[in-house]
């Protein structure tokens, strides 16, 4: 199992060069010219030319690679063109606030997704299974998008202006801008009404993919020998489902779960833009519009660890889930 | 809570082992509680870079030694939110975006001057001023009660300092044009005194304009600074200290601006701000910005699209405010082209279109047909152009074929004698409803006199990098948008000695138009100018470098809450410190 760790990670270090390398270039090829996102019109050419040095820009490409690979081997991301902070800054901010929304969307879309598959699978072929098909399929095919426009005028402003419910949820932001003068009970009450849109928003519709994932081998399972057995020797209907058969037919959903792990790191770029949360999808996404090499370039980075990691974890979790399944 | 006899729910125990589960709960729980504990101040301290600090500390000493200011109309926060970021930050030597240079000039820095409402030179940081020397030694005078919220006093070695830095080619300050007509360097500036700073220049029309629109920014904490890494030091957005109406408080992560009344702010400037703070928030999705709008969660939604006009109109408790903005929107023809090199197929295109219909179509109505980059504000403004050169397809269809564009094969497209069709491509970027309505729109009626438009759709990058690159310019006509300060100076666009510039888009090269050009910015005499002016915007009626669509009004979507709210041409928070809440209103801290 060690070895098998160790071989992995070392296989995973070329890899990560050869995504980061391939980005570097690729970004640099395409078009527009960083320095004229940030002057004014009339600015003369040497002007120009010092805004581009300035920014580090003004080096042929080889050098500039030389020269970001050993800042990046020191741990220095650089400084953002766009918005004027170390990079290093910049994900360290929105990175937490990424976890919390991916976090309690997996949380939320896991345990939903894989109660609705079960139920569905135990009911199988009854109104119960064909409503909650229909549910997860509508949510499954729905963009994100218009999914979060459609909670938001349902619970913020439907809820609040034509229904008057008291309890309405937030359109946007991490936390209202008087966050800090609550008590620390209502900070966390203002937290969480603050999630609550933005974290549905995501989870509803992972919850409908993992809820057919689970449906499909559960069914699978739950017709086998073992699983009759154990009914026959008198187990509880609930302890039989929960215990033998899903812990059978998790291999898929773990599968999903080591694809979708990456996810949590990089941030759902258009939940966060509807809801202007501050993650990393969204400062990727405005860093890519804006040609802010330095934070497109460590987000890449970050973002192919986590792929890589996140394929080795999933792998990882298939032996605790089958015993039969041993690296070695 | 992790007691593994509540959790997993019991139905899920077996499923991942425990320890897995006690760890998502971890990570959930601490996530969710992180920067819930200790105080804010403290906490927004740690980790910050040296600078900040010692900075910020020295501010909120200093300024707990005034009181704060009582009286019905003090007190509350009002939040606006819009769809930019004031990414850039309080720095105006590095940063272009439009709101942060709001947010410098109106609330955390001061400029030496400001215009009025009717657009006239009224004093700010600077009591009085003079030209001389024939327009070119320009003497300012400083008041003498105002104060960086360090403590520190603003004087005229603040002002030379920001003159230096912005005319050193090493800051690369990205609005360099604004100083073109001052001498640069040490040269050109002297501190007569702690309060009086004399500049040399060229005679020029403008010559007070930059004192407008850059920012003081104070020396004694700057000077250290290598003018290249200015754009990086944490002044400008970690912890700027500035000297205007707000204190700086928080940049969060979210991008939004926390700023709080300056106690000390002279009471010959208006005195210390209304509002206890003030709160910018940028929000990119306009749907979500409407919902905040309506569910109160904002006071001010800056720049609405118009299609959002009728739903703020019909909602209780907000209005909708329209005034002039600083900006057009236009179809620029690349000249370069055959089919575009002659005037008259470039009129005929315009008089093809109806842009009054385009004005109702994507705007709503919010915005005035233009001929020319000269703003309906401004003094050289040419009344008697208005409804010139408008919708005529008669007219259109008689000069295309004046210009040898006739449809010989009856395919409803004109060719010329060598058979050549004309066919031109209009290029846009994404996400634009009315960029895209106008090549649209362009599209259909211009089929009607014979021209075929085709749209190409480009990422922003890749479509400037088309349009400004001088050695490709493969492009026919481009929908941009261009914004015009007080100061009108098309240079860049129209000389010909631009025409291989980047902003050379059209490529027109015209003596007349240079003389214009190299004339009207010197000239300081209005009245003598105005014939010229006139002359530049009938001239440019006549060429058509590009098609002026429209100027579009500026819309602001505001709360009834917000009382004493000035906008217009200047901008949308140009009286922010008067800004005030009735107190039975106010509800947030």
């Amino acid at each position: 199992m060690g070895a098998y760790l160790v071989r992995r990670l070392a296989w995973s270090i070329p890899l990560v060069l050869g995504v980061a390398t391939g980005v570097f270039f690729l970004l640099h090829l395409a078009p527009g010219d960083p320095a004229a996102y940030y002057t004014g019109p009339g600015v003369s050419a040497s002007a120009m030319e010092q805004v581009r040095r300035n920014m580090g820009l003004d080096q042929p490409l080889p050098v500039q690679y030389v020269r970001w690979m050993g800042s990046m081997a020191r741990g220095d991301f650089g400084v953002s063109l766009a918005r004027n902070q170390p990079v290093r800054d910049l994900v360290l901010q929105a990175l937490p606030n990424t976890l919390i929304l991916t976090l309690t969307a997996f949380a939320l879309a896991f345990l939903g997704g894989m109660l609705v598959g079960v139920v569905q699978a135990v009911r199988h072929n009854t109104l119960t299974d064909r409503l909650l098909s229909l549910g997860s399929l509508f949510f499954y095919s729905m963009p994100s998008f218009w999914l979060a426009l459609m909670l938001i005028l349902l619970f913020s402003l439907y809820a609040r202006n034509v229904w008057g419910w008291a309890l309405w949820f937030p359109a946007s932001g991490m936390v209202s801008v008087d966050h800090a003068f609550l008590s620390p009970w209502g900070q966390l009450q203002d937290r969480v009404r603050h999630l609550v849109l933005p974290a549905l928003s995501l989870a509803l519709v992972l919850a409908a993919g993992i809820a057919r994932y689970t449906r499909g081998s559960m069914l699978e399972v739950i017709r086998q020998d073992f699983i009759r057995t154990a009914r026959a020797k008198g187990l509880r209907r609930s302890r039989v489902i929960f215990h033998h058969a899903l812990r059978n037919a998790l291999l898929p959903v773990i599968t999903l779960f080591g694809l979708y792990l990456p996810f949590l790191f990089s941030g759902a770029v258009v939940i966060e833009t509807v809801f202007a949360w501050p993650g990393m999808g969204k400062l990727m996404v405005d860093a890519i519009f804006q040609r802010d090499y330095p934070v497109v370039l460590a987000g890449t980075l970050l973002f192919t660890l986590t792929v890589v990691v996140g394929n080795l974890l999933a792998d990882l979790l298939y032996a605790v889930a089958d015993p039969r399944i041993r690296h070695g | 809570m992790t007691d593994e006899g509540n959790f997993p729910p019991r139905l899920f125990q077996g499923v991942l082992p425990a320890p897995l589960w006690a760890g998502v709960l971890a990570l959930l729980t601490g996530t969710l509680l992180t920067g819930c504990a200790g105080d804010p101040g403290e906490r927004a301290l740690r980790g910050m870079p040296e600078f900040c600090q010692e900075a910020l500390p020295r501010v909120a000493s200093h300024l707990s030694q005034f009181p704060e200011p009582t009286g019905e109309r003090f007190g509350g926060t009002a939040v606006a939110a819009g769809s930019g970021a004031l990414a850039g930050g309080m720095n105006a030597l590095v940063s272009t975006d439009y709101a942060g240079n709001q947010h410098q000039t109106f609330a955390h820095l001061m400029t030496l001057v400001r215009l009025d409402e009717e657009l006239e030179w009224a004093p700010y940081l600077a009591r009085s001023w003079s030209l001389g020397g024939d327009g070119t030694e320009m003497v300012f005078h400083l008041r003498d009660d105002v104060f960086w919220h360090d403590g520190t006093p603003t004087t005229a070695h603040d002002v030379a300092f920001t003159f230096l830095r912005a005319t050193d080619p090493e800051t690369g300050f990205p609005n360099a044009a604004f100083w073109a007509h001052y001498i640069p360097g040490p040269e050109g500036v002297e501190v007569v005194d702690d309060h009086t700073i004399r500049l040399r220049l060229r005679p020029h029309a403008d010559a007070m304009d930059p004192w407008r629109s850059t920012s003081i920014l104070p020396r004694h904490l700057l000077e250290g600074v290598p003018p290249g890494e200015l754009r990086e030091h944490p002044f400008g957005t970690r912890c700027p200290v500035g000297n205007g109406p707000f204190v700086f408080v928080d940049h969060a992560a979210d991008g939004s601006w926390t700023f709080r009344r300056n106690p000390a702010f002279p009471e010959a400037l208006g005195g210390p701000p209304y509002l206890d703070r003030y709160v910018y928030r940028p929000i990119p999705e306009q749907t979500t910005l409407l919902a905040e709008l309506l569910t109160g969660g904002v006071d001010v939604y800056v720049s609405p699209p118009p299609d959002q006009a009728s739903r703020i109109l019909e909602t209780e408790g907000i209005h909708l405010r329209d005034y002039p903005f600083r900006g057009y929107v236009f179809v620029g023809w690349n000249t370069r082209r055959p089919q575009l090199a002659d005037a008259r197929v470039r009129r005929a295109l315009t008089l093809g279109t109806n842009r009054e219909e385009v004005v109702q179509a994507v705007l709503q109505g919010y915005g005035e047909v233009a001929n020319s980059g000269v703003p309906p504000f401004h003094w050289a403004f040419h009344e008697g152009l208005r409804g010139a050169i408008s919708h005529d397809p008669a007219q259109a269809r008689d000069l295309l074929e004046e210009a040898g564009w006739v449809d010989r094969d009856g395919d409803g497209v004109r060719e010329n004698e060598s058979g050549e069709r004309l066919e031109l491509t209009i290029a846009y970027h994404p996400g634009s409803l009315q960029r895209e309505g106008i090549a649209q729109i362009m599209q259909s009626q211009l089929r009607e006199i014979g021209v075929e438009i085709r749209q190409e759709v480009l990422e922003w990058g890749t479509l400037i990098s088309r349009i400004t690159d001088p050695g490709s310019r493969n492009f026919d006509g481009v929908v941009m948008a261009w914004a015009t300060e007080f100061r009108v100076d098309d240079s860049d666009l129209f000389h010909s000695r631009g025409a291989d510039g980047p902003f050379g888009w059209a490529g027109i090269r015209n003596d007349r138009l240079d003389q214009l050009l190299d004339t009207l910015p010197l000239m300081t005499d209005r009245e003598e100018a105005l014939p010229l002016w006139h002359e530049y915007q009938e001239l440019l009626v006549e060429l058509q470098p590009f098609t002026y669509f429209y100027y579009p009004r500026r819309l602001a979507g505001v709360s009834d809450r917000i009382q004493g709210m000035v906008n217009d041409v200047r901008g949308d928070w140009v009286n922010l410190p008067e800004w005030w809440i009735p107190v039975d209103l106010r509800g947030r801290r």
